[in-house]
């Protein structure tokens, strides 16, 4: 049972799902910014959404990984799983896929308990989430055995998350550059300003 | 009641230079000048000058009081604090003493351009406000002693450094200068300062007493309580109750500003007639009890009523902090009152929707009423909606004002309306 | 034990999650900020938790 392609095609596929799940979670984390509540889909669904998506893209993870270690085709310990060195299997891009594990392990432990946490402090921990999908995506091109062979399957999905991941990035940042609605600094215009009163 | 000023008082005093800013001005800026009156108990002896020796030979030294006897000092003169909520001080002060290493702070900032009273305390009296805090502090154990001024009063600040610098070897107090705003005198906005955060207010899940300063428990009080806790430590509590009423011993510190004038400070014993505060001009003309977040009161309400602090509560004008704003003839209080409400909304610190959208918003409908075009109705529901949301009660105070012109005074409010105020047509006219 | 919702108004952005899953008490003015009402009853309690969990500022808290 160890033997065989089927823990390979177990591996191989959910990392291409976790891929597109990532990339989903990532994207409606930029939607659950801003905006004024009412219009369209309600704010608590798009939130519920992305935090379902990525308790879903934890478990998918552990497959990922258990499918990979269990293999016995590749030599993959478990504490490979968590460590980013030391590894013996193409060490760099597995290296690689440890270090989004381990940021996507300290996000969502930080989101689990976030209501013990300042919200500074839960928000700069939850922006290496951006950093995490980024070395997973590059994990995949990396260590992909269809990537690697350019195969449609892989391609197509790959290109298309970080063409989403690109625009979705965008968006936000311009977003953390517009002027927050209110700011703690002396307001330098002022509708009363303006008035000319008696 | 004799209205002259020792000659030193009265002489040009400067404390402030106003800031230039884009918010609408005060209508009552913040005084360059402060006529202080001697008074029976605080300011006393005033032409003394406010050097420690002039006040340990008054006063004599200040005796190590132990906790137990500071609380029944506190609680037997029913002492209350002077910067507007007139919470009992001795519960304050229990409260502290309850918890670890407490933190002691005057707050001096006076951010209400219509006060004066605790300048004038720091010009003539610093070592009675700094004895008490003094005192409380040994009472406490605590070893961190804060003293809180704004910087728009430069002789404020400079009196209490000069005061500090007399009392080396006492309890170390640290000097902070609070931001020239409104709400900088805040309880949580003058901790903020202390954490070396902006000098503006944060939402107070637990009394400061409790939790304040770092988590630490916090005695936080008005520079005038302080004041007479000095006086009750250094003169007991039989001298204490020489002034006053049975049921509410002491004096208490009124700010009477007339819009254009430089303001004065007199110290009044609890139970005296207001007509006798109020000087001859302002007879027949309603006043603006308890200043900027205070409320309008008419002429035959003043004229009977008493400075006591649950007497006025009861008037629906409660004293506040003690500012009697009393606007001459020549001045509209629904104009007046127009003027204040811009002056607030401008001083929101910007921090919570409510209070930065509405108070704006209040500000245009009462401009509307005072300029004749309607209004009144938009801004008792602006008031409605604004009030307890908020992180300080700096929309509630607003909100007071506002609703005590539309309530005390609606015939003044409707001649607006009607388009028939004297002061609406030259300001129509102009 | 009556409890209540309070906002930190500081931290409030006007997301406007807590009205849209608490509706009973929780209204929004012209400019989206809650208005909170009343009492948290016993049948509306897990909903105010679910309006605590929900904001996106952690800026409710019920006390």
């Amino acid at each position: 049972m160890t033997d065989g392609p089927l823990l390979w095609y177990l591996n191989r596929s959910t990392g291409l799902v976790l891929l597109v799940l990532l990339t989903i979670t990532t994207v409606l984390g930029v939607l659950s910014l801003g905006g004024r509540p009412g219009r369209g889909v309600p704010r608590f669904v798009t939130q519920s959404l992305h935090r379902n998506l990525a308790l879903l893209s934890v478990a998918l993870l552990g497959a990922h990984v258990t499918s990979a270690v269990v293999d016995t085709y590749v030599d993959i310990r478990w504490w490979q799983a968590v460590v980013p060195v030391g590894a013996t299997y193409m060490p760099l891009w597995l290296g690689l896929g440890t270090v989004s594990l381990d940021l996507i392990a300290l996000v969502v432990v930080t989101s689990l308990l976030r209501t013990r946490l300042s919200h500074r402090s839960w928000h700069a921990v939850h922006l290496l989430s951006w950093a995490a999908w980024l070395v997973a995506v590059v994990h995949g091109v990396g260590i992909g055995t269809d990537l690697r062979a350019g195969s449609l399957l892989a391609v197509v999905p790959t290109v298309s998350c970080v063409a989403a991941v690109l625009l979705a990035g965008t968006v936000r940042i311009s977003r953390g550059l517009r002027p927050q609605p209110l700011s703690s600094q002396p307001l330098s215009s002022q509708p009363l300003s303006e008035r000319t009163l008696p | 009641m004799t209205q002259q000023a020792p000659a030193w008082a009265a002489s040009p005093r400067h404390l402030a230079s106003r800031p230039v800013s884009t918010r609408p001005a005060s209508p009552v800026p913040v005084p360059h000048e402060v006529c202080i009156h001697p008074g029976p108990a605080l300011l006393e002896g005033v032409a003394d000058g406010p050097s420690l020796a002039a006040h340990r030979k008054r006063y004599g030294d200040l005796p190590t009081t132990r906790l137990p006897h500071l609380l029944q000092l506190v609680r037997g003169a029913g002492l209350r604090g002077r910067g507007g909520a007139a919470f009992p001080f001795a519960t304050k002060l229990e409260t502290a003493s309850k918890r670890r290493r407490p933190v002691v702070v005057v707050n001096l900032s006076e951010g209400e351009p219509a006060s004066a009273k605790d300048s004038a305390l720091a010009l003539s009296r610093p070592h009675l406000v700094l004895d008490g805090a003094t005192a409380a502090a040994q009472a406490l154990g605590s070893r961190e002693v804060h003293l809180v001024v704004t910087g728009e009063r430069p002789l404020v600040r400079q009196s209490m450094e000069r005061a500090l610098e007399e009392r080396a070897g006492d309890v170390a107090v640290r000097l902070h200068t609070a931001a020239p705003r409104f709400v900088a005198g805040q309880a949580r906005a003058v901790i903020e300062l202390l954490s070396g955060r902006p000098n503006l207010p944060v939402t107070a899940w637990s009394p400061e007493a409790i939790e304040g300063l770092r988590g630490r428990p916090t005695l936080l009080s008005n520079a005038e309580t302080w004041a007479h806790v000095g006086l009750l430590v250094l003169r007991g509590e039989g001298a204490y109750r020489r002034h006053g009423t049975e049921t509410e011993p002491g004096t208490a510190l009124l700010s009477l500003t007339t819009p254009g004038e430089e303001p004065h400070v007199l110290e009044v014993p609890y139970g005296t007639r207001l007509r006798e505060v109020l000087p001859e001009a302002a007879h027949g003309l309603p006043a603006l009890v308890g200043g900027f977040h205070g409320s309008w009161a008419t002429w035959p309400t003043l004229a009977n009523a008493r400075i006591s602090v649950p007497h006025l509560a009861a008037l629906g004008t409660p004293l506040g902090a003690g500012v009697l704003l009393v606007p001459d003839a020549e001045t509209c209080p629904v104009e007046l009152t127009s003027r204040i409400v811009a002056f607030l909304a401008g001083q929101s610190a910007g921090r919570c929707g409510p209070c930065h959208n509405g108070l704006p918003a209040l500000a245009a409908a009462v401009h509307d009423v005072a300029t004749g075009r309607g209004g009144a109705e938009r801004a008792g529901q602006l008031a409605e909606l604004v009030r307890g949301r908020g992180a300080c009660a700096h929309p509630d105070g607003t909100v007071r004002l506002v609703r005590s012109l539309l309530g005390t005074l609606p015939h003044e409010v409707a001649e607006h309306v009607s388009g028939g105020c004297a002061h609406l047509r030259a300001a129509v006219a102009s | 034990m009556s409890r209540r919702l309070r906002v930190d108004w500081p931290s409030c952005q006007a997301r406007g999650l807590c009205h849209e899953l608490l509706p009973e008490l929780v209204e929004l003015d012209e400019w989206g900020y809650p208005i909170v009402g009343g009492e948290v009853t016993e049948e509306l309690v897990a909903d105010a938790r679910a309006a605590v969990r929900a904001c996106p500022r952690l800026a409710l808290r019920l006390v």
